[in-house]
């Protein structure tokens, strides 16, 4: 039997386990928004954690940081676990967004930034600011896929099928039972993610001689990959920064992973959530980055390094069943976070565009309706912006895989003082975070677009900067809304000190 | 200053280590026990710093 025989068998058992999964949760799923969108906020520990780090981490981790590894060595591994200490954060921000979420009802992270800033404008700014930069970023998904599954089938798999493979299951999963379904196919995928790229490592260490002599190869082969900036010039503080500060709030900018702050059951399962995310993503990055590292030494020489690990794959070393179910373990990353995001965003335009901004009055199940409509429309948007990215031969750098999931985050790091301002500031406004949000995404894409660096900064850097300036000050200069941000944080200081949180 | 500000402050001096060690003091070091020793070491100061302050959260009453 052919490679792309056993590439197609084990893509189906895979589809065949999820969907089995999926409709189990489907028989648990009840009745409203709150179900579908939330699981009703009755997740427990270890499926919350699962879930968390299945939609946080993606094809962007054993493809895009691997080949970012590949040709740019350790600050890729600077950058990514940047991310992993911003989730030091999470003291902070877990139980606060869990607590008002509980008491205020909220279903997406934008609800929350309308009720604190009295204004259905802000929910609605920062949703389509997520409805903008969170296309690019799922479709980074659906080209890993892609380039995955015609890596390891040797090119008899084209890109786009595997990129309709993705869309197709994330569609399903997130329609057939929402956030339930969602987070017990992202539990099962978490699990595939972790052992079959512990596994691989293995075998690619053992190949080259275990730990000891790999990184004995690398420290002679490349060393200059190995300090920051590297002698090619990569990672210069500027670049860092550009890369890592959309990372760094990562946390809170993306509401695929933020509204998630709203499902745990219980404090011990935000406790669990936490902690298991925090383990899991360590060694998680630590394999993704010495699978880098492996690729420079196994595979030298690439024109794309996003192909730097379906290139291992194909490689004799490799038996061809764990290839395959190591393919399997990346795709499942990254549909774990594309439904996730398809689910989000269904959410968000449900929520606060459609019941929000056009029609307040909707029934609840006309607005679950909307939502499950929503799913279909922004996947086929991906999905298009998936096939022109992957079909893009000009300059490598600007379609990696890395490159594309910060630029979109760098869009969405736009909302992220508007969301420190609702927890922390009382003297926030809504004009504030609407003018700071807008003109800030502007920079972003302008600069984004142009390719300007003024002073060498990054887009996201620039952005950020006159994103804070504008929110603090015409915050100052407009009038906030005193009552709810009395009510608001005053809730916040009694449950956070009853709760012993900080 | 309260808990809640000496936990931002020690972030804030974690995330000045995360450019200062590697970009000043380890550039020339190119050697697996220089950046990416820090780095590793350095998260997992993080980590476990975000477990000491967890591990002390109760169940609150709605």
């Amino acid at each position: 039997m052919s490679a792309t025989f056993w590439v197609w068998f084990g893509i189906a058992i895979y589809i065949a386990v999820g969907l089995v999964i999926a409709v189990m949760a489907r028989r648990r799923l009840g009745a409203g928004v709150s179900e579908f969108f939330l699981a009703n906020r009755r997740v427990g520990g270890f499926v919350s954690a699962l879930t968390y780090s299945a939609t946080t981490y993606s094809a962007f981790m054993m493809i895009g940081l691997a080949g970012l590894t590949y040709i740019t060595g350790v600050g890729a591994l600077g950058f990514e676990l940047t991310y992993l200490c911003g989730m030091f954060m999470m003291v902070f921000f877990l139980p606060r967004f869990w607590l008002v979420g509980r008491k205020y009802g909220y279903i997406s992270p934008m609800e929350l930034l309308s009720d604190r800033y009295q204004s259905k404008w802000v929910g609605a700014t920062a949703a389509i600011l997520a409805l903008v930069f969170l296309v690019p970023y799922a479709a980074v998904q659906l080209m890993g896929i892609g380039y995955l599954m015609n890596g390891v089938s040797q090119g008899a798999i084209p890109v786009v099928a595997g990129i309709i493979i993705a869309v197709l299951c994330a569609i399903a999963w997130s329609n057939i039972a929402g956030m339930r379904s969602v987070a017990w196919t992202d539990a099962f995928q978490a699990l595939i993610m972790i052992v079959t790229s512990a596994a691989v490592l293995g075998v690619v260490v053992a190949a080259l001689g275990g730990f000891g002599s790999f990184f004995g190869k690398l420290e002679s082969a490349t060393p200059g990959l190995l300090t920051v900036p590297t002698a090619k010039g990569a990672w210069n503080i500027n670049m860092f920064i550009g890369y890592a500060l959309p990372w760094l709030f990562f946390l809170i900018s993306n509401p695929q992973v933020s509204q998630r702050l709203f499902i745990p059951k219980s404090v011990t399962a935000m406790k669990q959530m936490l902690g298991g995310f925090l383990i899991f993503g360590f060694i998680y990055t630590l394999i993704s980055v010495l699978w880098g590292f492996g690729a420079t030494l196994l595979v030298p020489g690439l024109e794309k390094p996003d192909l730097a690990t379906p290139t291992i794959l194909a490689l004799p070393i490799i038996p061809m069943g764990l290839a395959i179910i190591v393919m399997i373990g990346i795709t499942a990353a990254a549909i774990s976070t594309i439904d996730s995001v398809l689910l989000t965003l269904s959410s968000v335009w449900a929520r606060d565009i459609h019941k929000g901004l056009i029609n307040p009055k909707v029934s609840e199940a006309r607005e679950l309706r909307v939502g499950q409509w929503v799913i279909p429309i922004m996947a086929i948007i991906a999905f298009v912006f998936a096939w022109w990215a992957a079909e893009q031969t000009g300059n490598v750098l600007e379609f990696m895989i890395a490159r594309l999931s910060v630029a979109a985050s760098a869009g969405l790091l736009m909302a992220v003082p508007a969301i420190f301002g609702a927890f922390f500031w009382k003297r926030a406004t809504a004009s504030g975070a609407i003018v700071s949000c807008i003109v800030g995404a502007i920079v972003v894409l302008l600069f984004q677009v142009t390719g300007w660096k003024p002073l060498g900064w990054w887009p996201g850097t620039w952005g950020f900067i006159v994103c804070v300036i504008l929110f603090i000050g015409v915050s100052l200069a407009t009038k906030p809304p005193r009552a709810k941000a009395e009510e608001f944080i005053g809730y916040l200081k009694e449950k956070l000190a009853e709760g012993k949180f900080i | 200053m309260g808990k809640t500000g000496w936990a931002w402050t020690w972030f804030g001096f974690l995330l000045a280590l995360d450019v200062a060690i590697p970009w000043f003091v380890l550039t020339h070091v190119e050697k697996m026990s220089g950046a990416f020793l820090f780095w590793t070491i350095w998260v997992v100061v993080a980590i476990i710093s975000a477990f000491v302050i967890f591990l002390k959260w109760k169940g609150a009453r709605r």
